[in-house]
């Protein structure tokens, strides 16, 4: 299997909100997939995408995040439930592109306010996910009452039982990702 | 198909309809799936992924 290079597994931080509480979920996420050996990743914010209101899908596709999912053997996503589904703007980001997507991996990370930690949101998502041509994982990281995860000030991660939820997340999630790699190389339709 | 930084012949893993480009460009888009049928193709040696028409192919 062709490992050499390293995985590229961006984390796409889902909403713009002001006082989202998901970027300390999202940045916890990616430190703990930057420990990983054989892993590069980045933050991309969705807030940070210069994306038009007046139009949607590839019309408006900024080149960066194109080029990022381009290279990406697998994404995170973390995204916040609002109102049981997913933010609008993730949804409008996730739109601008296709072909980028096709035969990688993705895991969903929710978060939530309350006690379900985004499960709603991700059975929500999966549909839409699956016919971008992505290919998810069946371990989630649900992040439940976010406000007593995370210190609401500094972000530091409060509940450590996250680091163990994030191994296993991450573990699934790196599998599949060298293995549809192999796939997108090596096994032909 | 080649790969374009490498010259490896890359790898045929993928058919995918695209819906939106079938509605830009009607002509293009294929009778029975109703959008563009397009091939996705990776290099095994760079992991590069390209995309073309399957009619193109």
């Amino acid at each position: 299997m062709s490992t050499e290079r390293a995985l590229f597994i961006p984390v796409i931080l889902g909403t713009p909100r002001q006082g989202r509480m998901s970027e300390h979920a999202a940045r916890f996420v990616l430190a703990e997939l930057g420990k990983r050996e054989g892993v590069e990743t980045e933050l991309i914010d969705v807030r940070e995408l210069p994306l038009s209101a007046r139009d949607e899908g590839g019309a408006i596709k900024d080149e960066g995040f194109s080029r990022s999912v381009s290279r990406a053997d697998a994404l995170v996503i973390v995204t916040p439930e609002y109102n049981h589904g997913y933010p609008g703007m993730l949804k409008h980001a996730l739109d601008t592109n296709l072909k980028e997507y096709v035969h990688k991996a993705v895991g969903v990370c929710g978060v939530s306010a309350g006690g379900f930690g985004g499960t709603r949101v991700i059975e929500n998502l999966l549909p839409v996910l699956r016919e971008l041509g992505l290919v998810t994982v069946f371990w989630d990281l649900n992040f439940s009452s976010v406000g007593k995860a995370f210190d609401q000030t500094t972000g530091a991660l409060l509940d450590e039982s996250y680091v163990k939820r994030a191994d296993k997340f991450l573990g699934e999630l790196v599998w599949m990702a060298k293995t549809l790699r192999h796939g997108r190389e090596n096994v032909s339709i | 198909m080649k790969c374009e930084d490498c010259g490896v012949e890359m790898n045929h893993h993928a058919d995918k309809i695209d819906y939106n480009a079938g509605l830009d460009d009607p002509d293009r888009a294929d009778p029975v799936y109703g959008g563009v049928l397009e091939e996705a193709h990776t290099c095994p040696a760079c992991g590069r992924t390209e995309v073309r028409a399957a009619a193109e192919s």
